[in-house]
């Protein structure tokens, strides 16, 4: 929202004492956060109001003219013109040379021969409006000679204040309430407004109000015998300075008011209006708004209807319709209140959010319907003194709002502050901000003012809110919480969260990824898988919430192949599976597709080396029957610690990996991470070491074609000696497995003849289970 | 014999100068100072000496064998030296390295802070219901505050978390008063990408409950937080903010580390950036997570971890985050 400080100065007494280029560093830590402050009207000097006494047609030009103009020296300047509305007897803007414009200095030249002293500039040339038809038309009594900046409010400091960080405080929705603010940040006095009294001494219009729950107030009030619907340049000016169009005085009037208090308002032709009615809209009826859109209603939607028919959408928008004529001398005036959560619901639902309903939303103060009307009129009259009312204020205002009532308890007030304030303290903060206190013992008894009422004010540590503000944040001293040597109950996901992906980074030199919770719409295209699960409503693109953590990382896989022939990434993260969160650990190694053995045993002895580095657990690997048709169905195994399924490893399929790259292997681990979380570490105890010397022997076993090391893994399983410290697979060659066995005993040196029997009954066995080895 | 000595000792080094492999020099040492060498027999022949002689001689006899034991040994020894030099041990290669995600590395700062100072890291779900994410935090139905946050509503009735406030609640169920809860986690707002707008992002939530608790120790742990994390004097404001699960509420910025403050699109030209949403815990809150709000006070913060990340490393385009482009991760390291 953009702010005049012209405008704030109006409404606050002694304002020149205020630094009106800093205060608004304060404001951001008082109030609100101001996102930029800008001076305008710096860029032009030296112009004045000056009277064009002589025009004559430029001899080579069809439309410049050479003026006579008089700017109160002592002979008429000369300056060529090329504006449409030049005449003799206009009093404009004239740059005098040497004068400035945009920051750029006019100087006397000729114009296609003719000498130009200066120039007469347009309001867009003086940057006060967008208007460049013609040159600057000041009212006949404008003082010739008179610098444009003593006679206009030109130079301005435009403040924008952030439109979120006002979300809660509907009275800062409007100037007036901004000046508030100010006023009590430096210790001010805000002005009343100057208002004018309507006398009760005509008709009522014809009102009513269907839903007092949806509308809070109505008021409305007819003016006539108006003559003159020309907006003054200062209106004009400070209008434009905040970012709105002037139109008519009627409607600008309307606007300022909004800009001033806040207080949306509308005004109707007179001559259409017959009887107002705000009532809720029937479904499927259609409207068309002052846009020129035709909007498609629902019963959801409040509108103000005249007669039988719409007339606009409450707190919207009005009408094509209802709009003013230029030929109208009577204005109906309409200042209304409306339910904050239906006029938001009905924008939203509309693709509507016009001021006005940014307004409404914030639940403004229902008093203020008539403080803007009376205040309206007050302006209006300075332009038309001959106005008439053509009926009686009429207001309808079913539920009054009234003043709320708090009692802040000091206690309260010390333990949020961390420090006691004095009584005297505590009230003049208030006070400032308009709330009414009283001071007791042990609390105060504070009267919030309806402005204040709607919403955000309910509670005492609202009070408190507004006291810590003003009292000052920066004047706060940090203070340390009191030492607590309760030892904090962990829940340890968190931490184990870390250890594994600091683990899978530093031993595996792993790349750790975040990723999306949904499936990528084009990689599921690019690799024809279809996936269903729970879905994000209204999104047609990236909607499916992944159920394989893996698989959900593919489009990262792709992007990386770009770059990389081989990458290991992995992530921690949340699928949904059957409707539930889940944590997931996936790990994922990409390699040409001649390395297929070598990354998947690395897949196998990555997840064993987890388990037994951080729960000391060792893992059995079961063959998968995956269901997941893009997973290969021979080569996936199923990670099993304690007899329990942990997760799994899979390969891509090759279809699917080819549509992301040829020649190509993926291999992916998915760890259920919540469970990985609950497993106790197996406790370590120390084991006995022989004092005696091992031995170590190695076979090498001949398996027929067509069986796996599983095989042979079952047979020597079977195989027992009390001698066998360990054994495992050092080596294979084609159909060929080296085991090593390492023999011991904890009492005594082997002999030569223990060996030999040992070696005996181990190639026995292995016969009996129709093995071959070489001896 | 002092002679014959002198001439034993010269000869051996002579000799020796000639060896270029270590069997050389072994025979070389038989021959010299071995059981059949000269300086062994003249050694042996001590005995038959006379007393005048071996007092004379002795100790010099002894010490040549000694010297030419000596001369031997350094021999081999600078021989070995020699021949172990035998690679470029000026070759010089890369190392390969992996990397934790820049939100990971920052989340582990700050949890490792507020754990010394005795909070407890929690985390809650990403999928969420309205009631966590929103009503039991003071949030009601048609209340602006959802406007604020761009929802992802999802088929089943659940929502993807706008924030990590959930965790309020969920942690006062969990562990009552008194409480110092933290938790990182993933959140979600439907918003269109660029290079400052993420749909999907890290906070880390907080929440101190205890019997009178005060503003000024929310601002205690705030400044320490970020003294630690950026581990320099920051430029920070505390300003008035609105949040309904807090009251009163409070927004700390920070000065812009990628423009210095100067503006640029990162700070949308302001030169601060809103980095901590904090405020003292709204009553309701209190009572939504069955506290008693006449008896406890407390705090509640929520940092952008994605964006303290993109602080701390200068990271101009919040994309790469959640892009798992290893180009850019790989440069993060592990710390």
């Amino acid at each position: 929202m953009l702010i005049s400080c012209n405008k704030l100065k109006s409404h606050i007494k002694n304002s020149e004492d205020i630094d009106w280029l800093n205060i608004w560093n304060t404001f951001t830590i008082r109030t609100a956060e101001v996102e930029g402050v800008k001076k305008v009207g710096d860029q032009i000097d030296n112009i004045v109001i000056a009277e064009i006494v002589e025009c004559v047609e430029h001899p080579d030009s069809d439309h410049m003219h050479i003026l006579k103009v008089n700017c109160g020296e002592s002979e008429p300047i000369q300056v060529v013109c090329g504006a449409p509305n030049v005449r003799v007897g206009l009093k404009t803007a004239y740059v005098k040379v040497g004068g400035h414009i945009d920051g750029i200095e006019i100087k006397a030249r000729p114009l296609r021969g003719v000498l130009s002293n200066g120039m007469c500039c347009s309001g867009r040339e003086l940057g006060i409006s967008d208007n460049h038809d013609g040159i600057l038309e000041f009212p006949s009594d404008a003082p010739v000679g008179t610098n444009v900046k003593d006679y206009l409010p030109i130079d301005d400091i435009i403040v924008e204040i952030d439109n979120k960080s006002l979300t809660n405080r509907p009275d800062l929705w409007g100037h007036y309430g901004i000046a508030r603010e100010i006023a009590a940040i430096t210790d001010h006095e805000l002005l009343p407004l100057d208002l004018i009294e309507i006398p009760n001494d005509k008709k009522d219009l014809e009102i009513t109000i269907k839903d007092p729950n949806l509308c809070y107030r109505y008021t409305g009030l007819k003016v006539d015998n108006l003559k003159n619907n020309k907006t003054p340049l200062d209106m004009q000016i400070f209008l434009y300075y905040v970012g709105m169009r002037s139109i008519s005085l009627f409607v600008d009037l309307t606007n300022y008011l909004m800009l001033e208090l806040g207080q949306p308002m509308h005004a109707f032709d007179s001559r259409v209006v017959k009887k107002i009615e705000v009532g809720l809209a029937s479904d499927g009826d259609t409207y068309t708004t002052l846009d020129g859109v035709e909007r498609k209603l629902t019963k959801d939607n409040l509108m103000i209807k005249n007669g039988d028919k719409y007339f606009g959408i409450a707190g919207v928008m009005g009408g094509l319709d209802s709009e003013i004529l230029s030929d109208t001398d009577s204005i109906f005036l309409e200042s209304a209140n409306f339910n904050a959560g239906s006029i938001r619901k009905t924008a939203v639902a509309l693709g509507l959010r016009t001021e006005a309903s940014a307004r409404y939303e914030k639940s403004l103060d229902p008093n203020m319907t008539i403080i803007a009307i009376k205040r309206l009129v007050y302006l209006l009259k300075k332009e038309n003194p001959d106005l008439v009312f053509g009926s009686n204020l009429t207001d309808v205002y079913p539920t009054k709002l009234e003043e709320g009532h708090i009692t802040l308890h000091k206690n309260i007030l010390d333990i949020y502050m961390g420090r006691t304030l004095s009584d005297e303290v505590v009230t003049n903060m208030l006070e400032k901000l308009g709330f009414k206190i009283k001071t007791n013992k042990d609390a105060y008894e504070v009267t919030v003012p309806t402005f204040r009422a709607t919403k955000d004010v309910k509670i005492e540590q609202d009070l408190i809110e507004e006291i810590a503000r003003m009292y000052g944040l920066e004047n706060f001293e940090a203070k340390p919480l009191k030492l607590d040597l309760t030892i904090a109950e962990h829940e340890t996901i968190y931490n184990q969260e870390y250890e594994v992906k600091n683990l899978l980074a530093t031993k595996y030199d792993m790349h750790e990824v975040n990723s999306y919770i949904w499936y990528d719409t084009e990689t599921l295209k690019k690799l024809g898988i279809e996936k269903n699960g729970v879905k994000l409503l209204g999104k047609s693109e990236n909607n499916i919430l992944r159920d394989d953590l893996s698989f959900s990382l593919m489009n990262i896989v792709d992007l990386n192949f770009k770059n990389y022939h081989k990458f290991n990434i992995f992530e921690i993260a949340t699928i949904i599976e059957n409707n539930e969160n889940k944590r997931v650990l996936s790990i994922i190694l990409a390699d040409d597709e001649k390395n297929i053995e070598t990354i998947y045993m690395q897949a196998k002895s990555i997840v064993k080396y987890l388990f037994k580095m951080l729960k000391n657990k060792s893992v059995t690997f079961t063959n998968n029957v995956n269901e997941k048709s893009y997973y290969d169905t021979s080569l996936g195994k199923v990670i099993n610690v304690d007899n329990t399924k942990l997760g799994e490893i899979n390969v891509l399929s090759k279809v699917v990996t080819n549509k992301l790259a040829k020649k190509k292997v993926i291999v992916c681990i998915d760890i259920d991470f919540d469970k990985y979380v609950r497993i106790i570490p197996t406790q370590k105890l120390a084991t006995e070491v022989s004092k005696y010397p091992t031995v170590e022997l190695d076979y090498t076993i001949i398996m027929p074609n067509n069986t796996k090391y599983d095989t042979l893994k079952q047979v020597l399983s079977d195989f027992k000696s009390n001698l066998i410290k360990s054994y495992s697979l050092v080596g294979t060659y084609e159909n060929k497995y080296t085991i090593r066995y390492i023999l011991g005993s904890n009492t005594k040196t082997l002999e030569q003849k223990d060996l030999t029997n040992f070696k005996d009954r181990f190639i026995e066995h292995i016969k009996n289970n129709n093995l071959s080895i070489i001896e | 014999m002092e002679k014959e000595l002198e001439s034993l000792i010269a000869n051996l080094k002579k000799e020796l100068k000639e060896c270029s492999k270590e069997a050389d020099i072994l025979n070389v040492k038989s021959k010299y100072v071995g059981k059949k060498s000269r300086i062994t027999e003249i050694l042996a022949s001590l005995k038959d000496m006379s007393v005048e002689d071996k007092r004379k001689y002795g100790s010099l006899i002894n010490n040549t064998k000694k010297e030419m034991e000596s001369i031997v040994a350094s021999t081999l020894e600078s021989l070995e030296n020699k021949v172990n030099i035998t690679f470029d041990d000026t070759l010089d290669y890369d190392i390969e390295n992996g990397s934790l995600h820049p939100v990971t590395i920052v989340a582990k700062e700050v949890t490792d802070c507020l754990k010394k100072m005795g909070f407890t890291v929690v985390s809650g779900p990403e999928m969420e219901s309205e009631y966590y994410n929103f009503e039991a935090l003071n949030v009601p139905k048609d209340h602006p505050a959802r406007d604020m946050q761009d929802t992802y509503y999802l088929d089943n009735g659940m929502l993807l978390r706008t924030q990590t406030s959930d965790n309020q609640i969920r942690g006062m169920e969990n562990y009552g008063a008194p409480l110092r809860i933290c938790a990182p986690g993933r959140t979600f707002r439907n918003e269109d990408l660029d290079a400052n707008h993420e749909n999907t992002f890290f906070q880390i939530e907080g929440m101190v409950i205890d019997e009178n608790i005060s503003i000024e120790n929310l601002m205690y742990v705030m400044q320490e937080l970020l003294s630690e994390v950026f581990k320099t004097d920051l430029k920070v404001r505390l300003r008035p903010g609105f949040f309904p699960f807090t009251e009163p509420s409070y927004e700390m910025d920070m000065s812009c580390v990628i423009c210095g403050g100067k503006g640029c699109p990162t700070c949308k030209n302001g030169g601060w950036i809103e980095l901590i949403g904090c405020g003292m815990v709204h009553p309701n809150v209190l009572r939504a997570g069955g506290i008693d709000p006449e008896k406890y006070t407390g705090f509640a913060f929520g940092i952008g971890l994605t964006r303290l990340a993109m602080m701390k490393y200068k990271i101009s385009d919040i994309r790469v985050l959640n892009s798992g482009d290893i180009r850019y991760l790989k440069n993060f390291d592990i710390k």
